[in-house]
């Protein structure tokens, strides 16, 4: 709110530097956001926090400032001799719920004519245009008192009355009301909305902006100044439905002092008089709801508990008696009433707020609290190790030369069209956003790997290459039994590199690259056993990617806790960007489902063989398509049907191409032998390793290469 | 004879220049049948006068052609390997191969940043859903349905009750709910805002803090709060506490360290005040200790809250809060 130095001096009796003045009012919670020198005037701009509608005035910032400076405050000239005629004009409540008091003077023979130039400057430095002496005089004395009035031409009220209800209370017949407002938009009335009415009509959308009808203009010779009060809930609420903002309703909803409006009216009423050459006739004030003075008691003890030291109580009580609080007061406890232009305040918390806002945070110590030791609970040390875990999983992917991500929880149908998920794919479980900023943010994120996607796109078209990121964030997955959906986090880890650009280049293919990534991960954080399927992700190309599964805590069973692979083709040509020669490989892991079942292990030591070992490679062909898991398994099942004296099994060498036939492959593998109670001949163990090759060859349809 | 046999071997020796050749000598001269060998022999037909001065003499020869031998030939087998290992030589300006550490994202790094510095002052961290509802993230925070107050914050609904949580306080809420006081926790997490320009992103992540116990007072935030400024800013930079409103909080505060940037002389970032807004804070409102139905009367708190980028654009001097979500490589790589 734009505040005018000079209009302040009015009121309280101030003379210091600018620089000072700014420094009090921001340390008393009147921050100053801006200062501008215009003319020979300064106009500081403070912004006003919602619970002080009393400092929306100059009359409430040169208050405070009597306060900080210990100096005198007066109210403007506002008394009058109004003509003493009989009024033919009543106003009528009907609805006192929501008006708690309605008050009005009526003025005759205005010239309408416009205002003096030094109204005109004040009013425009705190940017309010210029309008006619009438406009600009309520607008003067809305900036001087903080209290919205409204102008009314008289003659063009029918029926010479005033009815103040809500639209459902007047409305007669089933047509919704409508109105024609000041801004010349027409609105829609609903029920509840509260109405200034003449005996026709509306001519008022209460305390938020007047109608076209009863407009003042260069005709009006009769004015009818409204000045009242409404509640604030009725008026937010119909500002909010109706989109209308004015300087009007942001006062009214934020709370309006019942008890100055009179002066308001009045100090209205004398500037009109004053100023645009008419008569005061009539006081009308129906206040069918009084003025509840709230009185809030405490002690001196808990304002210097609360605060962390001892305020003298001579400066309490100057300072709340200086913000107009009443106070009556023992030696230890005090009650305060509180001023109507400070409902605000309502409980001890509240009064002990002004005495230290006043007094000065900066006078109170900082302290060290002292706390006792906590107990860890079990709670607590889950949490711990989910977080010892991500941390894990972290620091692997970045050694591992991926960046990390950080996305926006949101993605958007079109997310779905592109990875071409189904409607019966969990995925597409969201929970919507019935706000969204653009559609393609608009529902929360059940996968990750879509805003990687993004990241790559925008990476790629800013000329970036080697792109390695992943990202570590919740997932929100809606259910039909809770209200909240499931937050459940995730990793995803997106690869795609230039390969053709590297020094050591090296021909493995990217798909082994990731999948290396993630068994290290996993095993890293404490999973051995992991299992692999080809994955049934529509977006993944489905020679070249996997669902991973692993045991679970309860039942044993293999669980499905994400997927990677080769993104399809399909999906790449509907990028943006082109990506024509290298693959791109995304992952995604259902994080907190693997914590949840992770299986802590006790480490127990095995002692170091003391035998040596002895080895045997053999090579076999195989059919190009056999998965090489299965010689793996067949010849780790070894190990129970033939002889505990195997002791490892590697796969060392995978070859096509010239010496083997088409379709074919062969595969060169080592067996280590070993006893853990004597040193193995060599004829031992070639025993052992035909009995080996005999039991798996005929089993993989293999032939020893020759 | 000996001086003749020297003069023999030292004109041999001149056109002897790799080990093998440096063999054959030996073998000529020291071995079995060598001219050495078959000279001793040759002194027994010498008188016995004569025998022992030139037995010295062929022994002294002797082991002068064995050291001579042995010093060639430890020449020669030195010139073999350095010639191999000038043959066998890298270029070591040539980088080695590996692959580059990535970077954590600096939003996580700042994070963790505070969370280490609170942990230290026996915080614990607590969690909860983003996706909240109307209740834990607004009422129960005593900011009712049609409060001005509201206007404070653009929310996201996701229905009528259900919205993404505008601040991380609902956590305070639950964990109050969960437990007895005393009480000391930071809740992190990501927040959300219908809001999206140079300054503002629809989410962005924020620190809160809460703290209660049976007389926590207004200087134990202050302590509290400029211990962690401290450690965070380092020990010699201004912090100013002034009143603000919060409507969970009471008193509230706005609190203020001397700008980084400029050294408090006046700059764009600190709207030539010298000072930055980087936290809000103040003692919990006996409301929400009534919602979560703790006694208000015998138990006090306090509250804070930071915003992580604003945090992290300070420090970096980053001036576009987008940057942190477009996850430009070129950005994330530089932290
Ligand atoms: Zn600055």
């Amino acid at each position: 709110m734009k505040i005018s130095v000079n209009w302040l001096k009015d009121y309280a009796n101030f003379n210091t530097p600018i620089d000072d003045l700014v420094q009090r009012l921001t340390m008393c919670g009147l921050e100053v956001e801006a200062v501008e020198n215009v003319n020979d005037d300064t106009i500081i701009d403070i912004n006003v926090t919602p619970n002080r509608q009393d400092c929306l005035s100059h009359l409430g910032i040169a208050r405070e400032i009597s306060v900080l400076y210990d100096c005198q405050f007066k109210y403007p000239e506002h008394d009058f001799i109004a003509e003493n005629t009989e009024l033919d004009f009543n106003v009528d409540i009907i609805n006192t719920q929501l008006c708690h008091r309605y008050a009005g003077r009526i003025v005759k023979g205005v010239k309408i004519a416009p205002s003096p130039k030094w109204m005109q400057e004040r009013l425009m430095n705190c940017g309010i245009r210029a309008i006619n002496n009438v406009v600009d005089i309520t607008n003067y004395v809305l900036l001087e008192f903080g209290h919205p009035l409204h102008a009314f031409d008289l003659n063009k009220l029918k029926g010479k009355k005033i009815l103040v209800a809500t639209a459902g209370e007047v409305t007669k017949t089933l047509e919704p009301l409508k109105i024609r407002l000041l801004d010349n938009s027409e609105r829609i009335l609903q029920d509840q909305m509260l109405l200034i009415n003449d005996a026709d009509s509306p001519i008022a959308l209460a305390g938020i902006m007047g109608g076209s009808t009863s407009e003042v203009t260069e005709e009006t010779r009769d004015i009818f100044i409204e000045s009242a009060w409404f509640l604030p809930q009725s008026i937010r609420n119909t500002s909010r439905i109706l989109g209308i903002k004015t300087e009007s309703s942001y006062r009214f909803e934020r709370g309006a002092d019942i008890k100055i409006l009179k002066k308001a009216l009045d100090r209205a009423a004398y500037l009109m008089k004053e100023l645009c050459g008419c008569t005061i006739h009539g006081k009308i004030d129906i206040y069918p709801k009084r003025f509840k003075q709230q009185k809030i008691k405490l002690s001196f003890d808990k304002i210097n508990r609360y605060i962390g030291m001892e305020i003298p109580k001579k400066e309490v009580l100057r300072i709340l008696s200086a913000l107009t609080f009443e106070i009556e007061c023992s030696e230890d406890e005090l009650t305060v009433k509180v001023p109507s232009s400070r409902c605000d305040v309502t409980r001890d918390v509240d009064v002990i707020e002004e005495v230290l806002r006043i007094y000065g945070y900066d006078k109170v110590p900082s302290l060290l609290p002292v706390a006792p030791i906590k107990i860890h609970s079990q709670d607590s040390e889950a949490k711990k190790v989910t977080y010892k875990i991500i941390k894990k999983c972290r620091e692997l992917l970045l050694n591992e030369g991926f960046n990390e991500a950080i996305n926006y929880s949101f993605l958007g149908p079109q997310d779905f069209d592109l990875f071409n998920i189904n409607n019966e794919d969990i995925q597409r479980n969201t929970i919507n956003i019935l706000n969204p900023l653009n559609s393609e943010d608009s529902m929360m994120r059940t996968m990750l790997i879509p805003s990687l996607i993004r990241n790559l796109v925008y990476n790629i078209s800013r000329g970036n290459k080697d792109i390695r990121i992943f990202e570590i964030a919740r997932t929100f997955l809606k259910t039909e039994d809770k209200q909240l959906p499931i937050e459940e986090r995730h990793i995803s880890i997106l690869l795609c590199q230039d390969k053709e650009k590297y020094l050591y280049k090296d021909n493995v293919e990217d798909f082994y690259i990731l999948k290396g990534v993630i068994e290290k991960l996993l095993k890293n954080i404490g999973i051995d056993e992991i299992h692999f399927e080809r994955s049934k992700e529509f977006f993944l190309h489905q020679g070249r990617s996997a669902d991973l599964f692993i045991k679970t805590h309860e039942n044993n069973k293999f669980m499905k806790i994400g997927y990677f692979g080769v993104l399809s083709p399909q999906v790449i040509q509907k990028l943006s960007v082109k990506i024509l020669k290298q693959e791109v490989l995304a992952a995604e892991l259902l994080l907190d489902k693997i914590i949840n079942n992770l299986m802590f292990k006790k480490i127990t030591f095995l002692p170091i063989a003391q035998f040596p070992f002895i080895e045997r490679d053999s090579a076999v062909v195989v059919d190009d398509t056999l998965e090489l898991s299965k010689i793996v398994n067949l010849l780790n099942s070894c190990k129970d049907s033939i002889s505990n004296l195997i002791e490892e099994v590697a796969i060392f060498d995978i070859y096509k191409g010239k010496g083997i036939e088409d379709g074919k492959k062969s595969v060169a593998f080592n067996i280590r032998y070993r006893s853990t109670d004597k040193t193995l001949s060599d004829e031992e163990v070639d025993t052992i390793h035909k009995k080996v090759l005999s039991e798996v060859l005929p089993k993989i349809e293999g032939k020893i290469r020759s | 004879m000996s001086s003749s046999l020297k003069e023999l071997f030292s004109e041999e020796l001149k056109s002897a220049n790799d080990v093998e050749s440096i063999n054959i000598l030996r073998v000529k001269y020291l071995g079995r049948k060598g001219l050495i060998t078959e000279s001793l022999k040759s002194l027994a037909s010498l008188s016995l006068n004569e025998r022992p001065k030139a037995g010295k003499a062929l022994n002294e020869l002797k082991v002068f052609i064995e050291e001579t031998l042995r010093d060639k030939e430890l020449l020669f087998s030195q010139k073999v390997l350095e010639s191999r290992l000038s043959r066998e030589s890298l270029d070591i300006t040539v980088c080695g191969k590996y692959i580059a550490s990535g970077k954590t994202h600096p939003i996580n790094q700042v994070l963790s940043e505070i969370i280490d510095i609170f942990e230290v002052m026996g915080f614990e961290v607590e969690e909860g859903p983003e996706v909240e509802t109307d209740y834990y993230n607004f009422e129960a925070l005593n900011i009712p349905k049609d409060h001005p107050a509201r206007d404070m914050q653009d929310t996201f609904y996701i229905s009528d009750d259900i919205v993404l949580r505008t601040q991380t306080s609902p956590v305070q809420i639950r964990t109050m709910e969960k437990n007895r006081p005393p009480l000391r926790f930071i809740s992190p997490g990501k927040v959300y805002r219908c809001d999206s320009d140079v300054s503002h992103t629809p989410m962005f992540h924020q620190v809160e803090g809460l703290m209660v116990d049976t007389n926590i007072n207004f200087g134990h935030l202050k302590g509290v709060i400029e211990t962690f400024l401290k450690e965070f800013f380092g020990q010699k930079v201004g912090i100013r506490f002034r009143p603000s409103f919060f409507p969970f909080t009471e008193p509230s505060v706005e609190v203020d360290i001397s700008c980084i940037i400029c050294e408090s002389k006046g700059c764009r970032i600190c709207k030539e005040t010298g000072w930055l807004e980087v936290l809000g804070a103040g003692m919990v409102h006996p409301k929400v200790f009534e919602n979560v139905s703790y006694d208000s009367t015998i138990y006090t708190g306090f509250a804070f809250g930071m915003g992580v980028e604003r945090l992290t654009m300070l420090k970096y001097s980053i001036n576009d809060i987008r940057l942190f979500f477009e996850n430009d490589l070129r950005f994330l790589r530089q932290f």
